[in-house]
């Protein structure tokens, strides 16, 4: 008796255990389930409805209940819940009232956001409905990955099949090699010199965008121009990566070749070279990234640089301290095309395959790019360059139109003018990595620590942990 | 009858129920530390990483994952070694204070001649700065000591420098920024343990050395330090393991990069390079076993010096 008692405690024990085993793997599956159980449970009418969704084998699944968007920032989604999105108790729903939406915010250093979509696409196929991406965002530097691989889907047969008014590039991009194109984006960039208008009028006499750029419109008059700048007491720009995308993007090879080679454009050369005289004459801040403090700090009136570069996103999302209503310079800001023309970044909306919400997706993606009047409201309210041909040109024209924050210059026209010169052409799937990864170890010999080759090899190494297929030199 | 008797007898063992009831242990030893570790070793030798969203491998490659991560690479530098250099330095710079310092200070709070008073709070605020999360404590080092910080700050405005100093950018001053950190975080932890040794050493014996007119370095070396010899050893050997596995205060503090010129890259942060984007299983797999060797061999070098001279 005694023996069997001692059995069955130690089997308890045993099965205890298998059962913890079990449960802490489901315990993985617990947080998705409970955070689409509220979209359920608060509102009365989803919860009848919800029911037959629930049954696996009902031959056409109805709409998911929960409607999921990746990205890697707030931008898009203020504009989301701006235009689109309806408020419930502090939670966001489809204009149907009923199906949640669940921002899935991944910051994109280092890959981070690719790593975390990469998991949710390659699982699409097996995820419950509740689960699935729905859509999400895609920005310049890696948008082929996604648009040439299977994960995405063609959007004209979901119901976006007027591209008439969008930017050409903007479509290239979202296409693959076949031409199928996956998905859209809310705005174009060409990226332009934001020059801080007192500042210009110390340096070069005037602070008159058509003759600032008369003064600024090749790489050499902008060197020059930065020596004279250093010497008044000012910077050129604030970041020693600031320049990159002007000249990135003018590239006429790719990143890495048909045998996947690494190669380095001239164009890439040439920045380097430019940004080892800046950084060593201090003209520029060899140890502020894009995106760091130093570089943002410069923003605020007292600052000390003459030029950003950007696009529209970047003076009205990423310049947040120059429009400090106290330390800011709103105003003293003006825009023109620069030494060369390129854009920079910009999302794109794709539709994943899979989607359970394909009509909801549809409907977004011609909202923000084909409805005039929520285009135009992003030009107005927002401050964005819209995908909408139509609509910039109305802006473009109108004499009454103008930023406060450019002291009443008119970004639209600028822009417009602009759209011609940019080319959608040698991008590959690795552009993220060797763009953030060049710069970052190429950093570190800015500030002279380490020397070029030094640096370089550690730009290599960087890459083949990401890459190994890439051949570098 | 007598037979049966007998073999009763015998059978009257309780050892089983012992075994059994240590059963769970092993249990969950095998389904989570020794399955995981030899997956790890068979995952070693294939070629099995993603190249975007394209999945390549597996497939069998042999040595082929090891020998590229012993080969010198452009400027002849092989990069295991050097991440396995840099980690030895990190942790000897944190661990080597971290334990003088939690020697004395358990000295120091278990002598009941010195009778400290307020133990209690001392081994509470002590303890602290463990409960914080390394990643957020790499975090405050990392705001602090920043080329705009409050550090910099303050020596700008003392005059003490004229330009501000980028602490995060020099070698030295990053693994010493990464040392502190793991020592603060450590010496608590390592103090709570060495007190609990030397409260368990019979009173008696500090006494006897006393009253024999053993001066209080005597006792330390003499009587102390043998008899905390278990506990030392085991504090030694725990702190290499966790030193050998460093990864989140330098992770958090150079933004996974290992600044500068990867200097501060220890071999987990290696590791994780090639668990971001291209999933590389297998190179990862190599590093892990090579991360296995070494903490074995050295883990019984340890044991083995420290305990030597005082066997017998």
């Amino acid at each position: 008796m005694k023996k069997l008692i001692a059995l069955l405690l130690a089997l308890v024990m045993v099965f205890a255990l298998c059962a913890c085993g079990a449960s802490t793997e489901t315990g993985k599956t617990e947080p998705a389930k409970t955070e689409s159980e509220p979209a359920k449970t608060e509102s009365e009418p989803a919860k009848t409805e919800s029911e037959p969704a629930k049954t696996e084998s009902e031959p056409a699944p109805a709409e998911g209940k929960v409607f999921n968007l990746y990205a890697w920032n707030e931008e898009f989604i203020g504009f989301l819940k701006a235009y689109y999105a309806v408020e419930k108790d502090g939670d966001w729903y489809l204009p149907d009232g009923v199906t949640k939406i669940n921002f899935v915010i991944t910051p994109s250093d280092n890959g981070a956001y690719q790593q975390k979509l990469d998991e949710a696409l390659l699982a699409q196929a097996d995820a419950a409905d509740n689960d699935k991406v729905d859509l999400f965002l895609a920005e310049a530097d890696y948008i082929q990955k996604y648009a040439e691989s299977e994960y995405t889907q063609d959007i004209t047969a979901i119901g976006v099949t007027d591209f008439s008014n969008m930017y050409k590039y903007t479509v290239q991009a979202a296409s693959d090699e076949n031409g199928v194109v996956k998905g859209v984006s809310f705005q174009c960039c060409p990226s332009a010199l934001i020059y801080r208008r007192s500042i210009a009028k110390d340096v070069l006499g005037t602070d008159d965008p058509a003759e600032v750029q008369s003064l600024l419109d090749s790489w050499d008059k902008f060197n020059a121009v930065a020596a004279d700048a250093k010497e008044k007491g000012y910077y050129m720009t604030a970041s020693f990566a600031e320049t990159y995308r002007p000249f990135s993007n003018n590239c006429t090879t790719p990143w890495v070749n048909e045998n996947n080679e690494l190669q380095f454009d001239d164009q890439i050369l040439a920045w380097i070279e430019q940004t080892e005289v800046f950084c060593e004459n201090g003209y520029t801040l060899a140890d502020s990234g894009i995106w760091d403090q130093p570089k943002n700090d410069q923003m605020f009136a007292d600052g000390k640089t003459m030029c950003f570069f950007g696009p529209a996103w970047y003076f009205n999302f990423c310049m947040g301290n120059a429009q400090d209503p106290e330390k800011g310079c709103i105003g003293d800001w003006a825009i023109c095309e620069g030494p060369a023309a390129h854009f920079w970044g910009g999302t794109w909306m794709m539709a994943p395959a899979g989607t359970d919400n394909a009509e909801a997706v549809a409907e977004i993606m011609n909202l923000f790019t084909n409805n005039e009047e929520v285009c135009s409201k992003l030009v107005t309210e927002q401050a964005q360059f819209s995908n909408n041909m139509a609509v910039n040109a109305k802006y473009a024209e109108d004499p009454n139109f103008g930023s406060e924050f450019l002291g009443g210059q008119n970004p639209v026209a600028v822009f417009s003018a602009m759209t011609d010169n940019i080319k959608w052409e040698n991008h590959t799937i690795y552009d993220q990595a060797c763009n953030e990864d060049l710069q970052n170890n190429l950093q570190q010999y800015f500030q002279g620590l380490v020397d070029k080759e030094t640096a370089l090899n550690n730009y290599y190494l960087a890459l083949q942990e990401k890459y190994p297929e890439i051949v570098t030199p | 009858m007598g037979n049966k008797l007998k073999t009763r007898k015998k059978g009257i063992s309780y050892a089983k129920w012992g075994y059994i009831f240590i059963l769970p242990f092993f249990i969950t030893y095998i389904i989570f530390t020794l399955t995981p570790q030899i997956m790890t070793i068979y995952n070693s030798f294939f070629e099995n990483y993603r190249n975007g969203l394209k999945q390549v491998g597996p497939n069998f490659v042999g040595l082929k994952n090891y020998i590229a991560l012993f080969t010198p690479d452009k400027t002849g530098t092989i990069g295991m070694l050097k991440y396995f250099g840099n980690t030895m330095i990190l942790w000897l710079m944190g661990a080597v204070p971290q334990i003088v310092v939690a020697l004395l200070l358990a000295v120091f709070f278990t002598s009941y001649r010195l009778n400290i008073k307020g133990q209690q709070f001392f081994k509470t605020v002590i303890y602290m700065p463990n409960l914080i999360m390394a990643a957020a404590f790499s975090m405050l080092f990392f705001t602090i000591f920043s080329t705009v910080g409050p550090i910099n700050q303050i020596l700008l405005a003392k005059g003490i420098v004229e330009k501000s100093v980028n602490f995060l950018g020099i070698k030295v001053s990053v693994r010493i920024l990464i040392s502190l950190m793991n020592f603060l975080m450590w010496f608590g932890n390592t103090t709570i343990l060495l007190m609990a040794g030397i409260q368990g050493i019979d009173q008696n014996m500090f006494e006897a050395a006393e009253i024999d007119g053993a001066s209080s370095l005597q006792v330390f070396f003499r009587v102390t330090l043998p008899l905390l010899m278990p506990i030392l050893v085991y504090t030694v050997i725990t702190a290499m393991i966790g030193g050998l596995q460093m990864f989140d205060v330098p992770q958090v503090l150079t933004n996974g990069k290992g600044t500068p010129d990867r200097a501060s890259m220890t071999m987990v942060m290696y590791l994780n390079n090639y668990l971001g984007t291209s999933k590389n299983f297998g190179m990862a797999g190599a590093i892990s076993v090579i991360l296995f060797l070494i903490s074995a061999g050295l883990s019984f070098f340890v044991y083995g010096s420290l305990t030597k001279q005082y066997k017998k």
